[in-house]
Order: C-alpha cells, then structure tokens, then sequence
C-alpha cells in the first residue's frame, strides 16, 4: 500500500498499518513490550520509540512511539537514532528502578521479554538503589502463577482477559506507580483462556502453575510441533518435555486456526500424560508381562477366535491407528467399529456429510469475521476455542443466537438465547428454518405453541441479514434431525453462510471417514450374540461410555478376550484381559484430522525412559506374530485416500479428500413429542476442562464444578425442589444422590448432568429421567 | 451496619438516580459514593453490594473503586484533609508540608487520627495550582497553606467533635 524508509531501508506497509507493525512484518527490530498484534496498539510502555524526520528541513527531527503513529509513504524512520535510543534506555532503566532482581530463580528466565530487551536497550547497570515497591501476590487458582512485583504496566493482561476474552474477573487496579494486576479477592481465575496470560505478559507476572511444579529450564526443553489431542478445533501446539516427561504445553501460530492462543484445555490437559495412574507395564490377566509376551498372548487368543476377532478404533486414536486397525481387521474378516454410542456415530456421520456437502467449515479466523452467528449447543464446552473466536466476531458486532438446553458460557454473550429442552431443538431449528425463508410480505405461518416466536423472528432477521452469517452445531449433543434441520437453514441462507460443527475428538472427522455404516450397533449385537470372542480397543472406553456403558460392560462378559491399546486408565483399559499401554501424544507423530477436514500431522517430541511404542507399531507387531503381512500406514492411506500425502508437522496442514459420506436417512426431520408425564429430559452440563484425557489432568480438574442437578427455578419450584436440597435421580444404569442447583441456563423439563453423572445413570444428552424427593 | 439497610440504601440511591443514567452500570460511581457516605469507606461488602446492583462484575466494581482517589478502600477519620503533592505544589513546599502535617498530628499519612477524628492524605493535583500549596478538607478548598495555617486546621479538626 505504500513505502516508507527505516535506517535507509525502503519498508512497504499496508493500510492502516502503524510503523512497529510494518518494520515487524519486514523483520526489522524495533523493542517493544504493550503492543501485540491480536490487541493492538496502546502507547503504554514507551519502548518502542523511533526518530521521524520531518518533511521539513528546518524543522529538527522528534521522537514518536512507532507503535502510535501510522505508517505513510515517504516517512523517513530511524530506529538507531541517538535521541530514539537514548528514550529506549531511559524507560527500561525507569522499568527496573521496581523490578526485582530474581532472573536466577523466575520461570520467565530465558523466554523473559524483558530480559532480553534490557540487554538490548536499557543501560547495564541500575543506578537506583533506593527502596523497591512490592506488592502482595493473589492466588489465581491451580493453573496460573502470580508474582506482581515483577510487572512494567503493559496492561497486555488485561487487555487480553477482559477486552479480547471477554473475562471480567481479572483487572487492573489502584493509580500511579501502584498500579496492579489481579482480581478483587483471591481465587481460580475463571475464564477458559486463563492461561494465555503466561504468554502474553512479557515478564513473569504470569507463569504456569503446573509447570511450576516439575519445572525445567526452558533452554533444556525438547520441543517439536505438535496438534492438540483434545477437541476437534485442532489448535497447533508446542509441547516441552525434559528427562523423558512432558511439562508443559504451549501455543503454536497458526494463521487460520489458534493464532497465537489456546484454551486451558489444550494448555493444561497434557497432565493425563503423567498421571500415576497411567498404563506404563504391558498386562496379561492380573500379571504384568513384557511387551513380547503380552504380544504373543495376544497373537494367541486372536488366532484362536480366528474370525471372531473384532475391532474398535476410536475419535482420539490418529488417522494412522484406525486405518491400520481397520486393515488389520480386514486380514482377520473382522468387524471394524469406531464408537462406542451408535447414537453419536449416526450424528457424526451425519455432521462430517453435512461439512462435505457444504463446501466445508469456515476456519477460527473465518468465525471471527462473521456478522451473525446461530450455535446449537455448549460450544465452549466441546470447542473451547470456536467459542474465543466467536467472541471475536461479538466484539465487532457480530448478534449472536444461542440454542441450547443447558449452561453454556457463549449464552452471556448472545443477542438471542433460546432455552429449550434437547428433545424440542430440531422443532426450533424448523420453525426458524420457515421463518427465514418466508418471503419478507407473506405473513408468517402462525407456529403451533412455539411460545418463542418472537426469537426465533429476531434471529431469522439477523441470520438473513447478515454477510457472512456462521451456523455452528455441537454434534455431540445433537441427532440426525437436528443437523439435517441446521443443513436446512444453511442451504435457505445462500452461499453466504458457513456451517460448522464442534465434533467429539481431535480425529472424530479422520475416523468417521473410516468407520462402516451403523457398525458400532451390528458390532455390539455380534457380540451379544457370540459372533465375536475377541476385541481389540484402541484409545477408546466403551464400558465407560455415558448411554451404553452397562450394554457393553454386560456385552463384554460374551468376550473371551478383551486387548486394550490405550495411554490412560479408563474403565475399559482396567478391564482389559491383555493391556497394551502406547505412547502419548507428544511420545509420538501421526495425523490428526480436523473438525474443517484440515489433516494436520503431529511430531513425536520426545521419548519416556522406557519408551512405550505408539498403537500402529502395536498392531504391526501384533499382525507380524500372526504372519499377517500389514502395510505400512503411508501405504494403508494413500490407498483409502486417493492422492493422500501426509501432511508434515509444522504445516498449516492439508484438506483431506476423501469420497462423500452419506447422511442417514431413515430419521425423518420433524419435532418430536416432549411430554413425558413423570420424566425430565436429559442434558450435559460439560465445562471447558471436560475431555476423556483432559479429565486425567490434576490440576485443571481441581476447577470441575461440583457434581449437582442443575435445575431451572421455575421448573424447580413447580414441582416443590428447593436449591441445595438431595434428590434421587433414577436412570438405567442405577441411581444417584445430588443436591439440586437452581440454574437459570437449564431448560423447563430438564436436568442437567456433568458427564460422570450420566455414566452412574447410563444416560446420554436428550434420554429421559425419573426424579424423587427425598424427604 | 447490617446490610439489609446497606441493600435498601443502594436500591433508594438506584431508584432516584435521574434518567442520566439509563444503562446500569453507569449508576456505579454514585453507588460507591452513596456507600462511602453511609460508612466513612467503601468496604469489601459494599464493592459487593455495587456488583450486585450494577451488573459489573466485583473485580470491574474494584477497578474502578481504587482508581477514584475519592472512593476510599481503607476506613478513614470522620474528617480528610488531602494535601496535594502534585508539580506545583511541590515546588511550592507540599513535601514538607506533609512531613510538618504528621510530625504534629502524630498520625501517619494514610492512618486514622486516635480519636478517629481526621485522617490525612496526600494527594495528585487538585486543580488548585493557582492556591499552591493547596488541600482539600473534607471537600473544600483551602490554600495556599503554610505551616502555621495548617496547624490551625489539624487543631480545628481535633476540636470540632
Ligand atoms: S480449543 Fe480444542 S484444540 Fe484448541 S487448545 Fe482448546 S482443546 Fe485444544
Ligand atoms: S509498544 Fe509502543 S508504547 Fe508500548
Ligand atoms: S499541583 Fe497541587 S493543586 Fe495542582
């Protein structure tokens, strides 16, 4: 857009760009500390000054801040001016009259942007020595550090926490040179994004608390480019290990996804990897073998069941494991499933048909442009960061619509909120669907007792109004009929609109491609009824599965041999007849698939004292015990994917193509009946920390919210429920004692239930429930 | 005081606060000052109480509290007598004005007199620069001061109740 010259170099710079953006972009260096390029300028460390030259000659040359003054053609900037240096050195020299000299003992040390700026600007010794202010440092919870004295004022916390996510329990406070950073009283701090603070303070005010408790020096760190394992976003990460344990999880750039953040999920979820409770030793029965001989007990049982051996991939497992499964499987004639829920596999099927019929999901950076946006569901619980992006696109404007039947953060937010109980969605999304396609002159079809006419008519007007509207699912917690609705209203909007959903795991999209119609049902049946004796489970926990886990710990019994291949103890891998532990993610590369379709490939990092193999090379030495000869897993993909390369860690990743998966039809897209007399309907109540590895994490689960039934206070009240009261819950599975919680977000009819909840229950979101008093 | 009270005074003040303020939030200073009228600060409950009624949330409520040199966080005496220590009245003997002000009252900037009658604080400037050195006594302008002057004031201030 134009050209500028900084030390005699001409500089382009596009419009509106300041001069600190543009020498940035063009790797010129000029210090700063306040500015960052998702918040923005704000003129408040005075680092970043320059020399301009003035246009006229007479006139001597001043000093700006770079980051304040836009950039314009023919400005003539120097960097290494005496007078811009001199102020560069004055500010750092004013920044260390207060601050500590701990450098030796701070976790900052050697990532520490202050430190490096002193060494590169400010003078080398301190002439003050008079008496330093201190403050008294906060308690902010399990995840993040705080040490206020080592603050310069950039107020890029705040800036972050409050303007940009939104949170409102972390301030800036008092005046002067007193100013700090915190919340009213001590506590967790209680946004999702928290921990993006350790990143964004460029000192040591905000370090990262559980890395804080098996620290290393970041210069000893193994790092290699990873993807997050903990939702379907797949957020680029960078994983840091030391002495064979991984310690900490940061951010990874990735333009169109992440950008410079990630949710404290993806950032503090790593911990299941270090849980004392993790599979390390190969187990057959009850006796802890080598990894040879649980191999040959396992070779041994699947050559005995010969064609009764079945298996059982998973969402979290990598593209490379489920295909080799499904290959080995092949070379078995077994049956090959990837879900535990049949009901979760068919709304799957139906999502990732929808996203390829759609011309595929818009990226995080397309959500933040939207100008309008419907979500059906807890989006912040299944995708943490769709929820930060659609943030973005509320900051600039954006009228949000939420639909949803129990407590969703995003709800805060939301021009529009529907409260609904799960088994009414589909007719909300119906009528809304009517509503945005009638034409604007003919009168609205009168709906039958939809008592929110009126909302849904502000959304349907703001959906059909909007340029770029954006139509965002959580498939997890929808059934066909629902996706099918949001596919409808999608198309009715035009070419505009982008249709989204947040699937339940990292590969869920990688894994349906591989996954056979209705399997997990016909897998379940077959071993019902004997047709299969032996099952192999890779990283997934049917028997600890919400809706069917009794079904399948009953099923089981009809197995002779249960082979487990997983990194966390769940219930299944307890009660594995032969337990083959792998590598974790950061142990190992493989590929991951995105709720977009984006292949993204992961690094291993590093390697455990006793390295445990990753699931392909389990299966490739199980297939060699029974002289199977199995391709290997480049091999076994490019054939399922025509053309497919793998894509290399590192990259932005690569749309995987693969042919067009059909959505089932069968379920016709109507509303179904919500009276049932004496039954309350279903929710999940899940939160940001709550993923099938992320629940082995101590530190973030110490944030779970109490096990409670949330209920909202005019249903409560009619049926004469008091808040904090026991009552009994009664699902198939068993019955559960919770005290009630009067929640304005849970729908009228409906309970909702953390996730362990609905396992003691053998519930799942939308299924029906008996409730007693107790007296 | 007990807070029911606390709570029907912020909802009278909330009630009668003129149409300048249709947006709730904005009620928040005249809610902070209403309080501290009530108990000479505005306490950790009464930040509460101001997140309640405004919507804010406790941590915003604080933000703001403790960046109105006005707004006090601590408990201060019945009267306040604020001594500008800004540019102009710094060059005009502010310092030792503050230095004179503890050295006869005995009482430590910040602190409350023994008797709970005064308290004495130093100040950013007060737009008093014309009556450098200035204060404020419990709101009104005093200055330029001197000594002397400012003896009288803190044996007035210990006289009055
Ligand atoms: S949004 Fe999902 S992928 Fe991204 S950091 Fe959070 S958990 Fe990981
Ligand atoms: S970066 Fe320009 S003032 Fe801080
Ligand atoms: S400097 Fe004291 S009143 Fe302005």
């Amino acid at each position: 857009m134009g050209t500028m010259r900084i030390d005699g170099h001409d500089i382009p710079f596009q419009e509106n760009d300041n001069i600190l953006k543009a020498a940035l972009a063009a790797n010129i260096e000029i210090p700063y500390f306040c500015y960052h390029a998702a918040l923005g300028s704000l003129g408040a460390c005075r680092l970043c000054a320059v020399e301009v030259a003035s246009v006229d000659p007479t006139q001597s040359p001043r000093v700006v801040m770079s980051c304040l003054e836009f950039a314009r053609d023919g400005l003539n900037v120097s960097v290494s001016a005496a007078a811009a240096r001199q102020v560069r050195q004055r500010v750092i020299e004013f920044l260390m009259i207060n601050h500590p000299h701990d450098c030796p003992v701070c976790d900052e040390g050697g990532e520490c942007h202050l430190q490096e700026m002193t060494v590169a600007c400010g003078p080398p010794y301190r002439r003050y020595r008079g008496r330093k202010r201190t403050f008294t440092n906060q308690y902010l919870g399990p995840l993040v550090h705080h040490e206020m004295n080592r603050c310069i004022t950039c107020y890029r916390c705040t800036r972050f926490y409050q303007d940009y996510a939104l949170g409102d329990d972390l301030g800036s406070m008092r005046l002067r040179n007193e100013v700090y950073f915190g919340r009213f009283q001590d506590g967790p701090l209680t946004s999702p994004f928290a921990g993006n603070l350790v990143e964004i303070c460029p000192t040591g005010v905000f370090t990262d608390a559980v890395f804080r408790q098996h620290f290393a020096r970041v210069w000893d760190l193994e790092t290699a480019p990873s993807i997050c394992p903990h939702c379907s976003v797949g957020c680029n990460t960078l994983p840091g290990a030391r002495d064979g344990t991984l310690r900490r999880m940061r951010n990874r750039f990735h333009p169109e996804l992440n950008r410079w953040f990630i949710c404290d999920r993806g950032r503090y979820g790593h911990q299941y990897s270090e849980h004392i409770d993790r599979p390390l030793t190969p187990r057959v029965r009850d006796e802890k073998v080598s990894y040879r001989e649980a191999l040959a007990a396992a070779a041994e049982q699947i050559k005995a069941a010969r064609d009764k051996t079945s298996g059982l991939g998973s969402t979290r497992e990598d593209l490379e494991s489920n295909a080799m499964l499904q290959t080995l499987l092949n070379k078995l004639s077994g049956r090959f499933a990837t879900f535990s829920d049949p009901q979760i596999e068919t709304a799957t099927v139906a999502a990732v048909a929808a996203l390829q019929s759609s011309g595929g999901a818009p990226s995080l950076a397309e959500i933040e442009q939207a100008d309008a946006a419907l979500v059906v569901g807890d989006l912040t619980a299944h995708a943490p960061m769709m929820d930060l992006a659609l943030r973005q696109a509320y900051r600039a404007g954006a009228k949000l619509a939420i639909l949803h039947s129990g407590p969703s953060l995003l709800a805060r937010f939301a021009a529009t909120t529907l409260t609904v109980p799960p088994q009414e969605i589909s007719a909300h999304l119906l009528r809304l669907h009517e509503q945005a396609t009638a034409a604007p002159t003919a009168p609205t079809a009168p709906a039958p007792s939809n008592k929110h006419e009126k909302e849904l008519a502000d959304i349907a007007v703001y959906l059909t109004a909007a340029q770029r509207p954006v139509l965002i699912g959580v498939s997890e917690t929808m059934a066909v009929p629902e996706i099918a609705a949001m596919v409808q209203l999608a198309t009715a909007l035009g070419s505009r609109a982008k249709l989204a959903y947040a699937l339940p795991g990292a590969n869920t999209y990688g894994t349906i491609l591989l996954t056979p119609t209705t399997s997990t049902t016909a897998m379940l049946e077959a071993i019902e009824s004997g047709q299969i004796q032996t099952l192999i489970v890779i990283g997934n926990d049917p028997l600890g599965d919400a809706r069917l886990g009794t079904r399948w710990r009953a099923a089981r019994r009809h197995l002779s041999t249960l082979i487990v291949l997983d990194c966390v103890a769940t219930a299944t891998a307890e009660a594995a007849d032969i337990l083959l532990p792998v590598a974790a993610w950061a142990e190992r590369g493989g590929t991951f698939v995105n709720y977009e379709g984006r292949a993204q490939g992961f690094a291993p990092v590093f390697q455990r004292t006793e390295p445990l193999p990753n699931t392909v090379e389990v299966l490739a030495d199980l297939a060699h015990c029974l002289e199977l000869a199995l391709p290997d897993a480049a091999a076994v993909l490019s054939n399922l994917f025509p053309g497919y390369q793998a894509p290399l860690p590192g990259t932005l990743g690569s749309a995987l193509s693969a042919p067009p998966l059909t959505m089932q039809t069968g379920t016709t897209i109507g509303p179904a009946s919500s009276a049932h007399p004496g039954h309350w309907q279903v929710a999940l109540a899940s939160w940001y920390g709550d993923d099938p590895l992320a629940s082995y994490a101590p530190a973030l689960m110490e944030l779970a919210p109490a096990a409670a039934a949330l209920i909202h206070p005019t249903a409560a009240f009619k049926e004469g429920i008091e808040d904090k009261k026991q009552v009994r819950l009664r699902g198939p599975a068993g019955t559960v004692v919770l005290p009630v919680q009067l929640n304005n977000d849970v729908a009228a009819g409906t309970i909702a239930l953390s996730r362990v909840t609905l396992t003691q229950l053998g519930v799942g979101h939308g299924d029906l429930l008996e409730l007693e008093h107790i007296s | 005081m007990n807070d029911k009270l606390d709570r029907q005074t912020l909802q009278k003040h909330l009630a009668q606060l003129p149409l300048t303020h249709p947006e709730r939030r904005a009620a928040v200073v005249p809610l902070m000052q209403s309080l501290q009228a009530e108990r000479g600060h505005l306490d950790d409950r009464g930040v509460e109480e101001v997140a309640q009624v405004t919507g804010l949330s406790t941590t915003e409520v604080e933000e703001l509290a403790t960046f109105y040199s006005l707004i006090y966080r601590h408990p201060a005496g019945r009267h306040v007598l604020r001594v500008c220590d800004s540019l102009c009245c710094s060059l005009q003997g502010a310092d030792r004005l503050l230095q004179a002000a503890e050295q006869y009252s005995g009482v430590s900037l910040g602190k409350i007199s023994p008797d709970g009658a005064f308290s004495i604080l130093p100040s950013i400037c007060l737009g008093l620069c014309d009556q450098a050195p200035a204060a404020l006594l419990d709101g009104e302008a005093v200055g330029p001061l001197n000594e002397a002057a400012l003896q009288v004031l803190l044996r007035r201030l210990q006289e009055v109740d």
